[in-house]
């Protein structure tokens, strides 16, 4: 690669302050909010930020032209690696792509460049009476364009959906520098659904370059309750039986003890630190049906052993109530120097023995886990802690999740809920994939990069491929065939 | 294929993999297979796919058939694939609100089942007992009720598909929160069997609404109709449907009035839909004709007719389009559709659905040529625009799918990976791939 030529080439098209090849200046885009321990560091060759879909189709065809690797990156708060570039080659980041292009109120859409923060979309459209409802824990930092790569969730999708749920369009540029629409503002536009198969595929079909975002309705009605409960298994099950009752919570989190003193000792949110675990679970929707729905949640919750339920009515109250589940990651620093997070889902009724699993792991592997997470969807985050330095501890780490995913995949579940595969899940993948279902995947990324030039290294695990599957096809046809195989 | 190279050897082969059936009752635009089997099991259909694959054999995935009037003219028809023995539900977790079903299941067997556990998909069907749960996937027809629910592809949580290869591809899985490689199940939704034949679905499913009521309100014109139907869609009310109907359409679903209709479903707890029902009642009443409100069978028959008038059956002397447009700009689009066959002798009726942004409009005539003219009109209003059915010499020389589609280049990479031999019925699908 001549990379003087490359660097000259991108400059013109980014302008100066758009190319960064300064080894010292790269550091910073080595790394995403992935686990150094466990996904590495990876320096691209050369860091673009454009501010034009036009400069990122310029930027594409660049990288078509000296074969390089192409890695798109939004705020990197991503935890599985998906913005690392493995391979080197062009990181393209799309922070300064952020404008807000237009909000349509009437029809209850939004057009924004991918670099806009998720918060902030919502508290511009707030005054208006609308919200984009994915709401992951990185809100505050994360991107609308990293949302759509790792098709985000949050606490609010129970009720409301995941991000492919809440886009509608996407301006993309393709791997082989073609720029187009997908989708729009009314359903069913014809052909394969591109958006639906753009949304969660981590960067690797294209460079998504506007994205078209339906806005929900802000509620009439919200109530937040609090309610304590003895441990985890009795939080459980009034879990279920809220959800079994047909009651859909807008929200329904839970923590267990490690957390919620990690959260009291951090921010004083007024947990009850006696509890073994806590629910919290917001209702919203019209006046009428929220507050019966609240009295026959608070009734459940104390039918299956809940000691205390408070209810938030005022905003102020809920953003109380609210604040030490969104701020329990930040407070585990509290506990131990590292922690490393789990983010897998089983069938809800699945949750109070993979409850116990990790409870056992925990004892098994001297590792103590926090456990907070989105009980009404069977999301759960076990948060690992431990000390990088101290000798022999990483490696219990790795056993420890490579055994919470395995006894997950085992009741049904999956690799991930919500955080992706990217770069440190990938060779899972085969706990729930056979080599045919993999082929079949990979022939869709094949469809859109050939060349397979974009995010390489993420999703399909390590030394992935489809040569052998075909080989034993082909014989298969040729022994049908009677022809020899040679 | 020519007549030979269906040889005896590949018939035979193929009736001992599963029960053959009389082609001349799967006609697909007037088109009779040579053959229609019905394989027995999934590994029975995966060999039939070698074979067909092998042979080069154009094969039609069928299941109800009650949409067929979807899809370009096929380039070739040789076989038939008759998937309603493959319509086991294999697995029910009602305290996880999951199900996975094969895709020859009906709706109506489906929803019973659901149903028993106070649980259902919520669909606009207006043939349950025929439709199967896989044809409303591939054809990714979903009705007014999307407003409230979504549409069914956001309810599906996995897939398994038999490729022409034979190979079995599967995505997705039995969880409702997954972002474990790719979405295999957009990739196949609404991609009219082209790509792969769908052979089972996972869903998750919904708490069955212990109620319902639809508000009706009449109205002299469509602007008012229209301004009545947005300010609910405004409102924080949450009905679960939306929709205008021309007053003479209404006779259709058992209502007669002049003017247009707005039809606004509620679905829940009782008293909650009750409640709902009054205020929607409220926000509509300025400028109404008539107001009433229908309750539980009543109201759910009315949106089974409503079903029945906006899908893809195929119809003798008429055309059937839906156009997607912005809600707010709906009314002024049934005024376009109007437009747009003046001067033909075509009748025209619409039907408006303002939750989730699409109109449609069925066109009579005894003259083909105007019909024809017409959705040449019809085809280029709106955001995009489709032929839902029509009879075949209106949809020769056309696109049934309206204007080309942004990203038919990666459509047609995917067609060429996923079916090399252009076996899955070639030609119906957007671009004639």
């Amino acid at each position: 690669m001549d990379r003087q030529s490359l660097r000259e080439r991108l400059l013109r098209v980014v302008g100066p302050d758009g190319v960064i090849d300064d080894p010292d200046e790269l550091l910073v885009y080595e790394y995403d909010a992935s686990d150094e321990v466990f996904a590495g560091h990876h320096r691209p060759d050369i860091t673009v930020l454009p501010r034009t879909a036009e400069q990122v189709q310029e930027i594409v065809k660049l990288a078509n032209e000296f074969g390089l690797p192409v890695t798109p990156r939004g705020a990197g708060t991503g935890l599985a690696g998906a913005a690392l570039a493995v391979r080197g080659g062009i990181l393209v980041v799309m922070t300064r792509m952020n404008r807000v292009l237009e909000i349509n109120e009437r029809d209850g859409y939004a057009v924004v460049e991918p670099g806009v923060i998720n918060l902030e979309l919502s508290q511009l459209t707030q005054p208006r009476g609308y919200f984009f409802a994915p709401d992951p824990a990185s809100q505050r930092a994360c991107t609308i364009g990293g949302n759509v790569a790792n098709n985000s969730g949050g606490p609010h999708c129970l009720k409301y959906g995941v991000t492919s749920n809440h886009i509608l369009g996407l301006e993309v540029v393709l791997p082989n520098g073609e720029r187009i629409w997908t989708g729009g503002p009314a359903p069913e536009s014809p052909g394969v659904d591109l958006t639906g198969v753009l949304v969660g595929s981590e960067g690797t079909l294209g460079i998504v370059t506007k994205v078209m975002v339906r806005l929900t309705r802000v509620p009439e009605t919200v109530n937040v309750l609090l309610a304590a409960f003895p441990d985890l298994e009795t939080a459980s099950q009034a879990t279920s039986s809220i959800i079994a009752a047909g009651i859909l919570p807008a929200a329904l989190e839970m923590m267990d003890q490690l957390t919620i003193q990690a959260v009291e000792a951090a921010f004083h949110a007024g947990y009850p630190q006696d509890a073994g675990a806590v629910l919290l679970i917001e209702l919203d929707g019209l006046t009428e049906i929220v507050v019966e729905d609240a009295e026959r949640v608070a009734a459940l919750c104390h039918q299956y052993g809940a000691r205390e339920v408070r209810v938030a009515r005022t905003p102020r109250e809920r953003e109380l109530l609210w604040l030490g589940r969104k701020s329990a990651f930040g407070a585990m620093g509290r506990l131990s120097p590292n922690y490393y997070l789990v983010d897998t889902t089983v069938p809800r009724t699945r949750l109070p023995s993979t409850m116990r699993t990790v409870e056992e792991l925990s004892r098994e592997y001297r590792l103590r886990i926090a456990n907070v997470f989105h009980a009404g969807d069977g999301n759960l985050h076990p948060l690992i802690l431990f000390d990088r330095l101290r000798p022999g501890e990483v490696e219990r780490v790795l056993r420890c999740t490579t055994d919470i995913l395995q006894y997950c995949v085992d009741v049904g579940g999956t690799l991930s809920g919500e955080h992706g595969i990217g770069f440190e899940k990938r060779d899972a993948m085969t706990l729930i994939f056979t080599t045919e279902d993999l082929c079949a995947m990979a022939g869709l990324k094949r469809s859109f990069d050939p060349r397979e030039l974009f995010n390489p290294e993420k999703i399909f695990p390590s030394g992935f491929s489809c040569a052998e599957v075909n080989a034993v096809r082909q014989q298969a046809i040729a022994q049908r065939l009677g022809i020899e195989f040679v | 294929m020519s007549e030979q190279a269906l040889s005896r050897q590949a018939l035979e082969h193929l009736a001992t993999l599963g029960e053959l059936h009389e082609p001349a009752s799967y006609q697909v635009d007037g088109v009779v297979p040579r053959l229609a089997v019905a394989p027995p099991s999934v590994n029975a259909l995966q060999e039939i796919l070698r074979v067909a694959s092998e042979a080069g054999l154009a094969t039609v995935p069928w299941a109800g058939g009650t949409q067929m009037g979807l899809g370009n003219l096929p380039r070739a028809f040789d076989l038939a694939l008759d998937l309603r023995r493959l319509n086991a539900i294999v697995q029910y977790e009602p305290d996880d609100l999951t199900v996975a079903v094969q895709a020859g299941c009906t709706v109506g067997e489906l929803n019973a089942r659901l149903g028993a556990h106070g649980q259902m998909l919520p669909l606009d069907c207006a043939t349950p007992d025929r439709t199967t749960i896989g044809g409303l996937v591939a054809t990714g027809l979903s009705g007014p009720r999307r407003y409230g629910y979504g549409a069914l592809r956001d309810l599906l949580i996995g897939i398994t598909v038999v490729l022409p290869s034979g190979q079995l591809s599967r995505g997705g899985g039995m969880v409702v929160k997954n972002v474990s490689g790719y979405d295999m199940m957009r990739l196949h939704y609404a991609a009219l069997g082209s790509l792969g034949v769908i052979v089972q679905l996972n869903f998750k499913v919904i708490p069955k609404p212990r109620s319902e009521r639809t508000v009706i309100a009449a109205y002299h014109g469509l602007a008012e109709a229209s301004d009545a139907a947005l300010r609910v869609r405004f409102s924080q009310l949450a009905p679960t449907a939306i929709v205008l109907i021309e007053g003479r359409a209404a006779r259709a679903v058992g209502l007669e009035v002049p003017g247009w209709i707005a039809a606004v479903r509620c679905e829940g707890p009782q008293r909650a839909v009750e409640r709902q029902a009054d205020r929607i009642a409220e926000v509509v009443r300025p400028a109404t004709t008539r107001l009433s409100i229908l309750e539980g069978h009543s109201s759910q028959q009315l949106w089974s007719q409503v079903a029945s008038e906006i899908g893809a059956s195929p119809l003798v002397g008429a055309i059937r389009v839906r156009i997607g447009q912005n809600p707010s700009d709906l009314a002024s689009l049934a005024c376009e559709i109007k437009r747009a066959c003046s001067g033909l002798a075509v009748e025209v009726v619409r039907w408006l659905d303002i939750g989730s942004g699409l109109g449609y409009a069925t066109l009579c005539s005894p003259h083909e040529p105007d019909l024809r003219r017409a959705w040449e009109r019809l085809a280029r209003l709106g955001l995009h625009a489709t032929l839902l059915s029509a009879p075949a010499a209106i949809k020769a020389g056309t696109d049934v799918f309206g204007r080309e589609p942004a990203g038919l280049g990666v459509m047609r990479a995917l067609k060429e990976t996923f079916d090399p031999n252009g076996i899955l019925n070639p030609g119906r699908f957007v671009g004639s791939l």
